[in-house]
């Protein structure tokens, strides 16, 4: 790990003016993702301005919605009664992502903001463009199962790695930001960016800006996240995907949907989310979102197999949201966003 | 121990006010650049091994000679084991803090005991003297009356202070041979940090890279932890901070200060065993034992969590997902955990 100063900032106005005069200057908070890198020899940060004792851990009632603090960790949001009950997508994502160790660490700004899982980008031996500008990309000739099907670039084919994020996208939370120019309003959808020629950029971001919360706007219709990975739990999602529906009686008023594991940012499918409103649940009209969601899709050498996947995900997340087929764990659970593996023990009395 | 260590004051961070030597505190002094140099000895140029300190930095950095004089006023030499080095984070250390006009400290480094000031850390201080000055004192930060050529031979007056010997390394230092005077020999630029242990204070000087489980292993020899993959994969390091599993990997101990941290030499009461300790060798909950200390971690935890809904298989399976069983003892450590969720 190369030598780096440490600061801890005592409110965000100072950790903002701290990174933003110091070139190389990065903020951390739970570390997870940052600490790792930094061992990896992929982040070196001349200093690290320590932003987890900031006053930024409180979830409340924000204009019909809720507002948690970017210093809230993964565990305290996801069971937190609000969200559990009201934007059970965001609890799911939570829950099955990582593990309960690096949940209590992660703070819901940070998890958003973690790095790809590319094998290429975390090998500093490797070309990686997202690494290290004009290297190349060893992915776009290599073993790119896990990576892009949609908006990649010649210089990226890198997918973003965040269960949380594909939750929050599909529910047009907003993201509260401090930077040097002062406060900013982010609508997630727009908190990422498509890696184009320059991949090592992940947001919109600037140097020195300091998300501080994260808003959910209200929302009363019912929500859900499902992924697929290759073990039962603690691993990333091959493909995963967000709903929210809202009803009007028993027709659909209003769908929206986020792909995760298939680009640079959580996928919204316009296209899928239009051809669902104003209709009625049916399994017919959730096939031909799916096959809608995934029409642009342009597979890599070794990642095809997420289309099949990500359509029979989707299709399933729907009938599940809809109440056409019953969730297969409590909602706002792990049970509920995994297939197979443990969750897949609960078809048998426990 | 002796006295409390306060948090090391930063690069960045306004000063702590203080008593100097003269009795006067060092806020009277804002409105103009202040150099506090911290050192075991007074400076006295007229010292003859003194004077050639002075020379040789004279011919390092090409600067004048009769400098000391012009500088002498601004720079402040003081007692490493003094009260204001204790305010600054710095007790018994050689150090270097240059503080602007409005009190904010611009540059600071640490000389470790044992080691000499590198010439490179003189020429930081330069550059930070060069660099663009903070936005609230656009005006000059060192332009308050004192010429920067002043300024930049004060810097080196007290740069050669540090080159004395240094306060811990001295015949007669009791604590040599403690673990962290051995840490503080070992970096280059530490840091003071205070850890919170199994109910225990430990004061550590450490390079700010170091994981949270490499101090609790190297330094402090608690090696009831283990490192396993060292990328927060396995579990095996799992500790609690504030009642809640980590992964003590990923964690820097810097930033672990303030934490109450309970590692596995934690749990037990003398030699009785915690009842999760217990129901591990009840049950046969390991074969090789590598990964133990940190399933048992975990599960102590995950018993104390409401939202693992108690006795449920699959409960316990989800929420220990984190830690890796190479024997493949699973089954076991589902029995013991859930023993002592009955229990």
């Amino acid at each position: 790990m190369h030598p780096f100063q440490y600061q801890r900032a005592d409110s965000a106005d100072q950790a903002v003016a701290a990174v933003a005069k110091t070139p190389g200057a990065t903020f951390i908070a739970g570390g997870t993702s940052h600490v790792d890198l930094m061992k990896e020899d992929v982040h070196h940060p001349s200093l690290l301005v320590d932003v987890s004792a900031l006053p930024l851990k409180q979830i409340a009632a924000f204009e019909g919605g809720v507002r948690i603090g970017a210093g809230v960790s993964n565990t305290a949001a996801a069971y937190h009664p609000d969200i559990q009950a009201k934007y059970a997508a965001v609890s799911e994502a939570l829950l099955a992502g990582a593990s309960v160790q690096i949940r209590n660490m992660a703070s819901m700004a940070g998890n958003p903001l973690q790095r790809t899982r590319c094998p290429y980008f975390r090998d500093p031996a490797q070309a990686c463009n997202k690494r290290e500008p004009g290297s190349g990309c060893a992915a776009i000739g290599g073993y790119n199962h896990v990576h892009a099907l949609f908006g990649a670039s010649a210089a990226c084919v890198a997918t973003h790695p965040s269960d949380l994020a594909v939750a929050l996208a599909a529910l047009d939370a907003r993201v509260q930001t401090l930077g040097p120019r002062g406060p900013r309003t982010i609508a997630f959808p727009e908190l990422h960016r498509l890696p184009g020629n320059t991949p090592h950029l992940d947001t919109v971001l600037e140097h020195g800006e300091l998300i501080t919360a994260i808003d959910l706007p209200a929302f009363a219709g019912r929500s859900h996240y499902l992924k697929v990975r290759e073990r039962a739990s603690y691993a990333y999602a091959l493909v995963s995907c967000a709903v929210a529906l809202e009803m009007d009686g028993p027709t659909i008023r209003r769908a929206r949907v986020a792909l995760g594991g298939v680009a640079h940012k959580p996928w919204r499918v316009g296209p899928a989310e239009a051809l669902l409103a104003g209709q009625l649940p049916t399994e017919q009209l959730f096939q031909a979102a799916a096959k809608a969601a995934f029409a642009d899709a342009q597979p890599l050498e070794h990642n095809a197999y997420k289309i099949p996947m990500g359509r029979n995900l989707l299709v399933r997340a729907l009938l599940e949201t809809s109440g056409l087929q019953p969730l297969q764990g409590p909602a706002g659970t792990a049970f509920a966003a995994s297939v197979g593996g443990v969750a897949g023990q609960l078809a048998t009395p426990r | 121990m002796s006295q409390p260590i306060a948090r090391a004051v930063q690069t960045g961070d306004l000063a702590p006010d203080g008593v100097l030597p003269d009795g006067s505190r060092l806020s009277a002094l804002r409105g103009q650049p202040v150099i506090l140099a911290f050192a075991p000895d007074e400076w006295d140029p007229t010292l003859a091994y003194q004077s050639e300190i002075f020379a040789r930095l004279s011919r390092e950095f090409g600067s004048g000679a009769a400098f000391v004089d012009t500088a002498a006023e601004d720079w402040h030499a003081l007692d490493c084991r003094g009260a204001l080095a204790a305010q600054f984070g710095v007790a018994g250390q050689r150090a270097l803090f240059l503080l602007d006009e409005y009190g904010v400290v611009r540059w600071k480094t640490v000389v470790p005991p044992g080691q000499d000031l590198r010439p490179g850390q003189v020429l930081a201080a330069l550059e930070a003297l060069n660099s663009p000055p903070a936005a609230p004192s656009s005006g000059g930060v060192f332009g308050g009356g004192l010429s920067r050529r002043t300024f930049v031979t004060a810097t080196l007056a007290a740069a050669a202070l540090l080159l004395l010997p240094g306060c811990g390394d001295g015949g007669g230092s009791s604590d040599q041979d403690s673990p962290e005077a051995e840490a503080a020999a070992s970096g280059t630029d530490n840091i003071p940090v205070t850890l919170n242990i199994n109910g225990k204070t430990h004061r550590l000087q450490l390079d700010p890279r170091v994981a949270l489980l490499d101090a609790l292993r190297e330094n402090l020899h608690l090696t009831g932890t283990k490192k396993g993959c060292d990328h927060g994969q396995c579990g095996a390091c799992t500790v609690h901070l504030d009642g809640q599993s980590t992964l003590a990997c990923l964690t820097l101990a810097v930033m672990s200060q303030g934490k109450e941290i309970t590692t596995i030499e934690g749990l037990s009461t003398g030699e009785a065993l915690h009842p999760m300790q217990a129901a591990f060798l009840k049950h046969d909950a390991f074969q090789c034992g590598y990964c133990t200390p940190g399933q048992i971690m975990a599960a102590t935890a995950l018993v104390q969590d409401k939202n693992v809904r108690a006795g449920s298989a699959v409960d316990i399976r989800e929420a220990m997902s984190g830690n890796l069983c190479r024997c493949a003892a699973y089954p076991n450590i589902i029995a013991a955990i859930q023993e002592v969720q009955r229990a």
